[in-house]
């Protein structure tokens, strides 16, 4: 009788595992590959709705707004004496921020070979290029005359000007083209074998398209042999790159001597900053699209939130300790100029957005994500990555306009007033959305192979008394 | 002159033991490595299979490009502030500072390798190929392939190897448009 209890008790275990890791619960490749397809192809009018609405916000904030100033000028923006750095640069330094999540969990997981990612790589990495994109809009309106932003590369030209090398702006375009083109072709080697499968599921219009795409990928030896190799360079020399990118954008700041930015500490601080709001939104992106899409709940699930719950609560932590030591050193160091700044952060009339900017980044998250049924629970999930965005924007706008409100030569004071910014903002976040809302309709979000894979791997085994999950090297 | 005539088969297996099982049957009845080719949905290691380790460029193409971005790295650093007509002098640094060299050669360099290691897979892998292919699309459901070339009147022979390895169907392979 109690050997027939502890039969049962153990059957139980089992299925609660299996129902708890995507890993343990594999389904026919048939059925899964089916099941994505069908998630790409079903759309509501609720879509269409929300799409509409996105693309005539992207038309008007993005566009529109955008035509206007180059119509009429920068004279339209709020940038002025003495903040010349206004939202333009915020948002730059914002989406290079979330655009570093998906290189994180691509290539690190990867590397690292956490179990946790195979599902959601390719929609953590399709944030990498689109934010990119928009960080690349957003520092192209920041020119003004974006016309003449060929003027940044190095060609042989009639007035025999070169761009200047030494500056960190120079450094800017080098790291974030190199980071753009990596991230986009990252994204696309392990897309190549799902577009081939949907190729071979397709019909019309789409069939044409995945064929383009999968150049006529067959799944040989050879192939297979050719892109594991590539993913892997990829993966390793992709970690540094990405470093070098958000790097490089704070010695825009760092490399100036004016109070409250000639931190040596920035670099990593903003690194860290980055992949907190990175992680923030992809949280954000899976519990959005677990929600709307259907047969997602099979992929994604509550373990794989809990598992980034984990790893924002570390960014966290390690945000708040980059923080404090900037802040402490500054403090410690009494120079007027720099305490009068730190002042302003504080008690100056956008003090609110320095104390709400610590709440989100730092209180929320502590508060909530320690707790593993809390960040098991998508929606609560999704509240802490979007305060945490909301937070990291305005951690930003306090270094850049806020920071340059006030200066060594106090008759030029003045406080930042966005203008044609705003509209060119949303216009930015909305374009950001539709291009992902499109994707999820025309490439699979999952990386089906890899799901695959990562089941072959795992399996449950008895140790004792008590059933493990154990996961063998398959390369 | 006796022209010795190739018949390619193709045989399709429900899961990796069966292929694997098919391959060293087939090697056993004296079918060389070379003339089978695995198609699969998923990564299949050599050593899941038991066949020898396929040949790839794309490290050292990786490598090739990452000395040419490197040298592109360095004209831009080292050279190009030579052959200003207006040199740039940026406070007290020289005209080639050694920290931002560092930074314009870390990024041409990876930038290079990146580039070249994505160009090596279209290389090796002969992409884009839109030519009709030997190939079944039960493969991306998860299926095993093996593609082999016999010598014209060896099929039975083989054919039945494949078949009682657990092939769920062995079929003259004919390239179709994928």
């Amino acid at each position: 009788m109690a050997e027939k209890k502890n039969h049962a008790e153990h059957a139980h275990g089992e299925e609660h595992l299996r129902k708890k890791h995507l890993m343990l619960d594999p389904l026919p490749r048939g059925q899964m590959n089916a099941m994505v397809m069908e998630s790409m192809h079903t759309t509501s009018w609720k879509f269409w709705a929300v799409f509409g609405l996105l693309a005539a916000i992207t038309a008007y904030g993005l566009f529109y707004s955008w035509g206007v100033m180059i119509a009429e000028g920068l004279g339209v923006a709020g940038v002025n004496r003495p903040a010349y750095w206004g939202i333009f640069l915020v948002n730059t330094v914002f989406w290079i921020g979330i655009s570093h999540a998906g290189t994180f969990i691509s290539a690190i997981l990867r590397v690292f070979k956490a179990e946790f990612r195979r599902p959601f790589t390719r929609a953590a990495e399709l944030m990498t290029t689109f934010g990119l994109v928009q960080a690349g809009f957003s520092i192209f309106m920041h020119m003004g005359r974006v016309w003449l932003s060929y003027w940044l590369m190095p060609y042989p030209n009639q007035r025999m000007l070169w761009p200047n090398l030494h500056s960190p702006l120079s450094w800017d375009l080098l790291a974030i083209t190199t980071y753009l083109l990596s991230s986009t072709m990252y994204l696309f080697l392990p897309l190549i074998p799902d577009v081939a499968m949907a190729r071979d599921r397709s019909t019309g219009w789409r069939k044409t398209f995945y064929k383009i795409l999968a150049l006529g990928f067959r799944g040989t030896e050879g192939e297979w042999t050719h892109l594991r190799n590539a993913m892997n360079i990829f993966a390793w020399a992709i970690i540094p790159v990405m470093f070098s990118v958000h790097t490089i954008v704070s010695w825009d700041f760092a490399a100036a001597t004016r109070p409250g930015w000639n931190s040596t500490i920035f670099g990593p601080y903003f690194v860290v900053g980055a992949l907190h709001s990175g992680m923030g939104a992809v949280i954000m992106v899976l519990a959005i699209v677990r929600g709307t899409m259907k047969n997602m709940k099979y992929f994604i699930r509550p373990e794989h939130f809990e598992a980034i719950g984990k790893l924002m609560l570390i960014i966290s932590m390690t945000w708040a300790y980059f923080f404090f030591n900037d802040y402490m050193v500054q403090w410690y160091g009494g120079d007027k100029w720099t305490k009068q700044l730190l002042h302003f952060h504080e008690a100056g009339p956008m003090g609110w957005m320095w104390f709400v900017m610590l709440i989100f980044n730092v209180a929320i998250p502590w508060a909530v994500l320690w707790n593993r049924k809390w960040r098991s629970t998508p929606w609560i999930v999704f509240t802490v990555g979007l305060l945490i965005n909301v937070g990291m924007w305005f951690e930003r706008y306090i270094i850049i306009p806020i920071s340059l409100s006030i200066n060594r030569m106090p008759f030029t004071w003045r406080l930042y007033q966005p203008g044609i910014e705003i509209p060119l903002g949303i216009g930015t976040l909305a374009f950001f959305i539709l291009l992902y809302m499109a994707a999820s309709r025309l490439i699979p979000l999952i990386p089906v192979w890899e799901v695959q894979e990562g089941q072959m791997a795992h399996e449950l085994k008895k140790y004792g008394r008590e059933t493990v999950v154990t996961v063998s090297e398959l390369e | 002159m006796t022209e010795s005539k190739i018949v390619d088969l193709l045989a399709v297996f429900p899961d990796l033991e069966p292929a694997a099982d098919a391959i060293e049957h087939l090697r056993s009845i004296g079918v060389h490595d070379g003339c089978m080719n695995v198609i699969s949905g998923i990564p299949v290691t050599e050593a899941m299979l038991g066949r020898p380790s396929q040949w790839t460029n794309v490290p050292r193409i990786a490598l090739g490009g990452a000395l040419l971005g490197f040298g592109a790295g360095f004209f831009l650093a080292f050279v190009a502030p030579y052959l200003y007509p207006y040199p740039i002098q940026v406070s007290t640094q020289s005209y080639v500072p050694g920290p931002p060299a560092v930074v314009v050669l870390f990024e041409l360099t990876m930038l290079g390798m990146l580039l070249s290691t994505f160009l090596g897979v279209f290389l090796d892998s002969f992409f884009p190929n839109y030519r009709p292919m030997k190939y079944v699309p039960e493969v991306s459901d998860g299926k095993i392939a093996i593609l082999v070339e016999c010598p014209y009147g060896d099929e039975m022979k083989i054919i039945d190897a494949l078949k009682k390895s657990g092939a769920e169907s062995v079929r003259p392979a004919e390239a179709q448009h994928l």
